[in-house]
């Protein structure tokens, strides 16, 4: 049964997406509690696999018995299962929060948008499972349509800011897939471990070369890195509330994860060659989106904005760790990776309960609102903590490995940058806290208004959970180290 | 210089390819026009599945069915099946996209009335 798992996973939100425009015909309010049950399952299912992963080792499952490389491969190491269940859990919070935050009722288009929903999720798991280069591709397609769609469900203004999300990232995986193609001309072969097989004797192949920067652009516009990242803030404040946090959080991160599997499990990094080049084209954009995408942070009014580019200097973050070709520096990158999609996530879903209950989506209108929502201010408290990188939370500790990586690499530019970035980060966080506390300290009237107990049990659980990743670091980057183990860099 | 084109020329399908792709970006970057941007993306997407395709072209090959009859068949008589199974998924996903994406572009014309770039973003002030 148990090695199942993985598949089983992945099929539970496909097989419900699939069914739920039959399930809600008739009665489009079965859609929510249909969507939370089913992911649900998905975080149970996802959380044996990771013990059963942790426990036995990493399972190779493949689809209908045809083995690799001739059949379709689901590459269940811990890697995958750790960020699997980070997926399905984060996606559970959201649609808890989309509960108690009582936006404009859906109604009928309740089916489509809750049919979008677990398309992403499963999408997200089947691209950080798929063991070959052609079946992340599909994957990501189907994370990036749903993605197009969700952010759209406004209308209005949202159209014109989706319709450019879909003309980038439409690109981005063109790209993506022309860079597969080369590779597939050059070596025959799409399967993760077949390839990193028969590359090294091609490294000095211009084909391979061409193929990999191909890929790198593909993923760059879809991870936005920062000179491609144009799409992403009018996206991401244009979107609805409720969908944000889960785009915020999962979509671009996936890409990172793409990228580095591609980095270090098809290409060994410590292979001769033009291999070294790309990781130092990783590490340069790297810094250069970590401090520019703070310092536009920086520059921003209005908070979901701000929270955006914050979202891009962290992609650059992981980057400058997955581009020190150690394994401090991946692990630290990995690790941080899923800290960041934690915070990306609480962000935009204070974002969204601080719009729809006290009108603030400015910094100004924030220092004009009466905030004395306690679980709003510890859940800012706990991510701003963990933005800017302090103890106990894991973003403190995701920083320090992935400084220890490009200290052990010996680049100091790279640990300059991770440095200036938290500063600025700082910056921009200090900014926001203070408008926060002193708001509204000339009208004296207390909001009366209970939170509904969704949207507590979300910020209560999101705040556990940058907490808790903070102090079991130890035992997750173990579990992360031992995916890169095999790989002996 | 010479032996570079020269290695092209033995290669049109690549030559193809690259201006196939080259155009796309040009009129999706230029136009202003939402339909026409459309149509350069998909002249992008065209653009790769063309080259998957014709990575896969081997000539006075057949079909990859084998036939009774033939003895021993070699590598040499069959095309590869692969590039073409690839392509076929990435004409689909092709298709989701172009749904998806005039889906948008309808909403956008139902709603500001125009489907030019410009007199959208100045209708959003």
């Amino acid at each position: 049964m148990t090695e199942h798992l993985p598949a089983l996973v992945f099929l539970t939100p496909l097989a419900t997406a699939i069914s739920m425009p039959v399930a809600g015909h008739r009665r489009p309010a079965v859609c929510r509690p249909i969507a939370l049950i089913a992911i649900c399952c998905m975080t149970v299912l996802s959380v044996a696999s990771l013990w059963s992963v942790s426990v036995h080792g990493e399972v190779r499952y493949s689809f209908s018995g045809w083995l690799p490389p001739i059949g379709i491969e689901w590459l269940a190491d811990s890697l995958a299962a750790t960020m699997v269940t980070a997926v399905s859990g984060l996606g559970v919070l959201c649609l808890l929060f989309a509960d108690g935050l009582g936006e404009r009722p859906l109604g009928g288009r309740a089916v489509p948008y809750y049919t979008m929903v677990l398309l992403l999720v499963a999408g997200l798991s089947g691209a950080i499972y798929a063991g070959d280069l052609f079946n992340i591709f599909v994957f990501l397609e189907v994370v990036s349509l749903s993605a197009y769609a969700l952010v759209a469900v406004p209308g209005g203004r949202a159209l014109v800011s989706a319709f450019r999300y879909l003309l980038m990232g439409a690109l981005g995986t063109a790209f993506y897939l022309l860079g597969v193609g080369y590779f597939y001309a050059a070596t025959g072969a799409l399967n993760i471990a077949d390839l990193s097989q028969r590359l090294p004797g091609l490294l000095d192949s211009k084909a391979v070369m061409g193929g990999l920067i191909f890929m790198f652009i593909g993923l760059a516009i879809k991870m936005a890195l920062m000179p491609l990242h144009g799409w992403l803030p009018d996206a991401y404040s244009d979107a609805p509330a409720a969908t944000v946090p889960l785009l915020a959080g999962l979509v671009t991160k996936i890409s990172l994860l793409v990228w580095a599997r591609i980095l270090y499990w098809v290409m060994a990094p410590s292979a001769e060659g033009g291999t070294l080049t790309i990781f130092a084209l990783v590490t340069t954009f790297g810094i250069l989106a970590s401090v520019a995408g703070a310092c536009l942070a920086l520059r921003q009014r209005e908070l979901k904005r701000m929270f955006a580019y914050g979202g891009i200097s962290h992609v650059g973050l992981v980057l400058i760790g997955v581009g020190q070709a150690n394994e401090t520096g991946l692990a630290g990158a990995m690790y941080y990776l899923l800290n960041d999609a934690v915070m990306q996530c609480s962000l935009f879903v204070l974002a969204g309960f601080l719009a729809l209950r006290y009108g603030a989506s400015t910094l100004d209108e924030l220092a004009r609102a009466h905030v004395r929502n306690p679980w709003a201010i510890v859940t800012f408290v706990a991510v701003g903590l963990g933005m800017v990188g302090l103890p106990p939370t894991g973003g403190f500790f995701g920083k320090l490995r992935i400084l220890l990586g490009t200290l052990e690499a010996d680049n100091n530019i790279a640990a300059a940058a991770v440095v200036l970035t938290t500063l600025i980060t700082l910056g921009y966080f200090a900014q926001v806290f203070e408008k926060l506390v002193r708001s509204g300290s000339e009208s004296a009237s207390a909001d009366q208004t209970e939170t509904p107990w969704p949207l507590r049990a979300t910020m209560a659980a999101l705040v556990a959970a940058i907490v808790g990743l903070g102090i079991w670091n130890d035992q997750i980057v173990a579990l992360l180290v031992d995916a890169t183990a095999p790989l002996g860099i | 210089m010479l032996e570079l084109i020269e290695a092209a020329l033995r290669r049109p399908n690549l030559i193809a390819f690259v201006l196939l792709l080259l155009w796309g970006l040009y009129i999706t970057i230029t136009h202003h026009n939402y339909v026409k941007k459309l149509v350069g993306l998909y002249i992008v997407q065209t653009s790769v599945i063309f080259f998957l395709v014709t990575t896969g072209a081997k000539e006075g090959a057949t079909v990859p069915v084998i036939m009774s009859g033939i003895e021993a068949p070699g590598a040499d008589d069959y095309v590869n099946p692969l590039p073409q199974v690839l392509t076929l998924t990435a004409i689909v996903v092709q298709i989701a996209t172009l749904g998806v994406s005039l889906g948008l572009v309808s909403r956008i014309y139902r709603r500001f009335g125009s489907l030019d770039e410009d007199e959208v973003l100045e209708k959003l002030g």
